[in-house]
């Protein structure tokens, strides 16, 4: 489809006259422009030079060079392509101004379809400078290292075989054996240092990923080492500055990270079908370049993950204090440890719950404004006039949904409850342990992601008896409690999958990226995970970690947004944003080159919780003698029960 | 401007102190109020109906009657007051409309006061006082 063409009127002045169709090309050409210079700071031009941005014809969209350079030498001598492996487009310069200008007018717009049979529009955009020589040549990250063919392809079957996803009792007794006799061969061939004790195995289908992250500093120990089997795979690795690196992790291979890799660079897996690897080079491990003449797409397989983790036991010292949870954010706190009695819980409670939701209630109110349609679904289907008790009522998000039934909430923050006041809600200052509501009085109560921040399981059980109390013989009570297990049934949450509609889990997406965009930086585009299936299992202390008193040093671990939970005892950390109506989008993060205080610092709250693994909730349930339950199931990341009173 | 919250009688009758060792005695609260207001709210017969056999009546004469709502309200229910409209409109008003703003609750037992403020009352008691 030729550019819009221009004609005189009346007046003998050129204005072009468009058809519906040239409008919507004009549309989508400059939208193609904005969001080159938007996202990739690449600045079109409107006068004519010899080379071109061609948006949408990148390998990062699934066109391969061969396909696209067939369709650019059509119209003149390619003096260059470029092609980056992750980019949805790539610069062509031509010899000669007027082949150039002769691409930007029969190839903007152009349809074609892509290596995999997808339909794709090219627009096309003059440039005045392609920075061919500011690509660096890629480096491996420090300490990392990847061995390949470690197992055997019999290995292999018999590894992938052995594992039963069902199976919640997994690691009861220590790893598996079949695993013992791989790690046993990786120290001997001076592959790693010491035995791990904890083992992850996940699942990825073509389509699937994990965001960015970093493994949490306090959770584990300096070597982290994954199995690849049954596909390859290729992992990115990025750098705080910036810099990402691209490396194929071949099938049956090992991948060693410790020092940088492990400790400072992130790593994740783009969610996406295929990856862009080195014709050349194969499946062999290496990192992609992209000033290689030939990259090619590799269709992804199922690839799964055995990763093994050594746990700590000590706060991490290693030279990264900036990406360090127990190192920098803490420089003035001491730290937790896992509370071992009544007062020392109530005074963790005290400090890393009560406090922060007084100090982050407008922040924290601003991001929880919808409501859970299960939840809905239970309130709406009570009877007309139901005294309904929402214990932990937050900022009153579900006191208003049934106006049939008279809802009064409690929460134990003064400032969250007085957000409820001033919706005109009916609700008061308590702790959920001490409701002073009259015994039998509720015909429903509900508590939502209330009793894990109670710190023993004597606290958390006692909430379910106040919550028994309340309600009068057949009266109901919904309980949601955040569960451990964040992929389930295949279906991963939406904390994990990073959408914007997942605000229960913590802030919004991009304040995560602002002071800690160190930690686990997110991606806007994996919003379309599919899950990944996940299991995990620990060896039992057998030794290590006591120090001479034989007492374990047991720090509460700080966990990483938007990732697994490592730990059922956990610090969760809240990046305050002290104006809530400010723009949801995060300013650019620019830090200084010494890796400094980023330019816009905001405070960072932590949160104790106690995450609950499947049926624990439940099993806590049981021990109350005078409800049964009604209804046990998972919601979004949550472990979920309703029990009735007898 | 934003309005005021307040605490509705019908609240109130569900409120009890929890200080340690009162127990059912810690029934009803003491309402002091220092700042009062009427709001009103659409009525709902059939909502009344519903919620008049929840509540402790003679604590809801007595709250009404501290804070001078007590707009003939009988000390005692009558039988058939479903159908008594004007009745249930004398109880929809004392329930949902009267709304204290700022006072204190009186546990009756201990004497404990618990705070009213911004139509908030403050429930809390010291980890020496919480029942354990």
């Amino acid at each position: 489809m030729a550019a819009p063409s221009a004609s005189m009127d009346n007046n003998n002045q050129s204005h072009p006259k468009l058809s519906k169709t040239e409008k919507k090309f004009l549309r989508k050409q400059i939208k193609a422009r904005h969001t080159l210079l938007r996202h990739e700071g690449i600045e079109s031009v409107s006068h004519v030079t010899e080379s071109l941005v061609v948006a949408n014809g990148g390998l990062g969209n699934g066109v391969s060079r061969t396909q696209l350079l067939r369709v650019l030498e059509r119209c003149g001598s390619v003096e260059a392509l470029l092609m980056l492996p992750n980019k949805p487009y790539s610069f062509v310069r031509y010899r000669t101004k007027e082949e150039s200008k002769k691409a930007y007018v029969t190839l903007n717009g152009k349809e074609m379809v892509d290596d995999l049979g997808q339909n794709i529009t090219l627009y096309l955009n003059f440039v005045e400078k392609v920075h061919w020589e500011d690509l660096r040549p890629p480096v491996l990250p420090p300490g990392l290292m990847i061995v390949e063919e470690i197992v055997s392809p019999e290995d292999e079957k018999m590894l992938l075989e052995s594992i039963d996803w069902t199976d919640n009792s997994f690691g009861q007794n220590g790893l598996p054996d079949i695993c013992n006799s791989l790690l046993e061969k990786c120290l001997k061939g001076g592959h790693i240092k010491y035995i791990p004790d904890q083992l992850t195995i996940n699942q990825y289908e073509p389509g699937q990923g994990i965001p960015p992250h970093i493994d949490t500093h306090s959770a584990f120990e300096n070597e982290i080492i994954s199995l690849s089997l049954g596909a390859e795979i290729v992992m990115d690795f990025k750098h705080p500055d910036g810099c990402t690196v691209s490396v194929m992790l071949p099938q049956r291979s090992l991948l060693v990270m410790t020092g940088e890799s492990r400790y400072l660079w992130t790593h994740g897996i783009t969610p996406r079908k295929f990856d862009v690897i080195q014709a050349s080079e194969g499946q062999k491990s290496g990192i992609i370049t992209s000033d290689a003449g030939n990259l090619t797409l590799n269709k992804r397989g199922v690839r799964t993950s055995f990763t093994f983790r050594k746990v700590r036991r000590t706060p991490c010292d290693c030279s990264y204090p900036l990406v360090c949870d127990s190192q920098s954010c803490h420089q003035n706190e001491a730290f937790p440890s896992f509370p071992e009695n009544d007062k020392e819980a109530l005074e963790l409670e005290r400090e890393y719950v009560h406090r922060v939701y007084e100090e982050i209630a407008e922040h924290f109110s601003s991001t929880r404004h919808t409501p859970w349609p299960q939840i809905g679904a239970f309130l709406k289907a009570l009877p007309k006039g139901s005294i309904v008790a929402d214990i932990g009522c937050g900022n009153g998000k579900y006191l208003g949904l049934n106006k049939e039934i008279y809802m009064i909430g409690c929460d134990r923050s003064q400032n969250l409850v007085e957000i409820c006041g001033e919706r005109q809600f009916e609700a008061f200052v308590c702790d959920a342990l001490a409701v002073p509501l009259r015994s039998e009085t509720c015909d429903a109560c509900i508590s939502i992601a209330v009793i894990h921040h109670f710190a023993t399981a004597e606290r958390r059980l006692a909430t379910l008896q106040e919550l028994a109390r309340l309600l009068r013989p057949g009266g109901k009570a919904l309980i949601y409690v955040w569960a451990m297990e964040q992929e389930y049934n295949k279906q991963k949450s939406k904390y994990l999958r990073g959408s914007r509609d997942s605000e229960e889990k913590e802030e919004h997406l991009n304040s995560g990226v602002l002071a800690s965009g160190l930690f686990g930086e997110q991606n806007p585009g994996t919003s379309s995970h599919n899950s990944v299936c996940s299991i995990s299992a620990t060896n039992d202390l057998k030794d290590g970690g006591c120090n001479a008193n034989g007492v374990i040093n047991s720090k509460l671990p700080v966990h990483t947004n938007r990732t697994s939970f490592h730990s059922q005892d956990v610090l969760v950390p809240w990046h305050l944003k002290r104006d809530p109506m400010r723009d949801k989008h995060a300013e650019p993060l620019k830090l200084t080159p010494d890796l400094g205080v980023p330019h816009d610092p905001s405070p960072v709250f932590h949160r104790y919780y106690h995450v609950f693994c499947e049926g624990e909730l439940e099993t806590a349930c049981r021990m109350l003698n005078n409800i049964s339950i009604q209804h046990s199931y998972y919601d979004q990341g949550n472990w979920c029960v309703i029990f009735k009173k007898l | 401007m934003r309005a005021q919250a307040g605490m509705k009688l019908l609240t109130h009758n569900l409120l009890s102190s929890h200080v340690r060792g009162v127990g059912p005695r810690g029934f009803p609260l003491r309402i002091q109020a220092t700042e009062i207001r009427v709001s009103p709210v659409d009525f709902n017969p059939d909502f009344v109906t519903r919620m008049i056999p929840k509540m402790e009546w003679t604590a809801l004469v007595e709250a009404a009657e501290s804070l001078g709502h007590l707009s003939e309200l009988p000390r005692q229910l009558k039988e058939g007051y479903e159908k008594d409209e004007d009745f249930l409109r004398k109880v929809h008003h004392v329930l949902l409309e009267v709304e204290v703003v700022e006072g204190t609750l009186q546990c009756p037992e201990s004497g404990r006061l618990f705070p009213i403020s911004r139509g908030i009352p403050n429930m809390l008691l010291s980890d020496d006082e919480a029942t354990s």
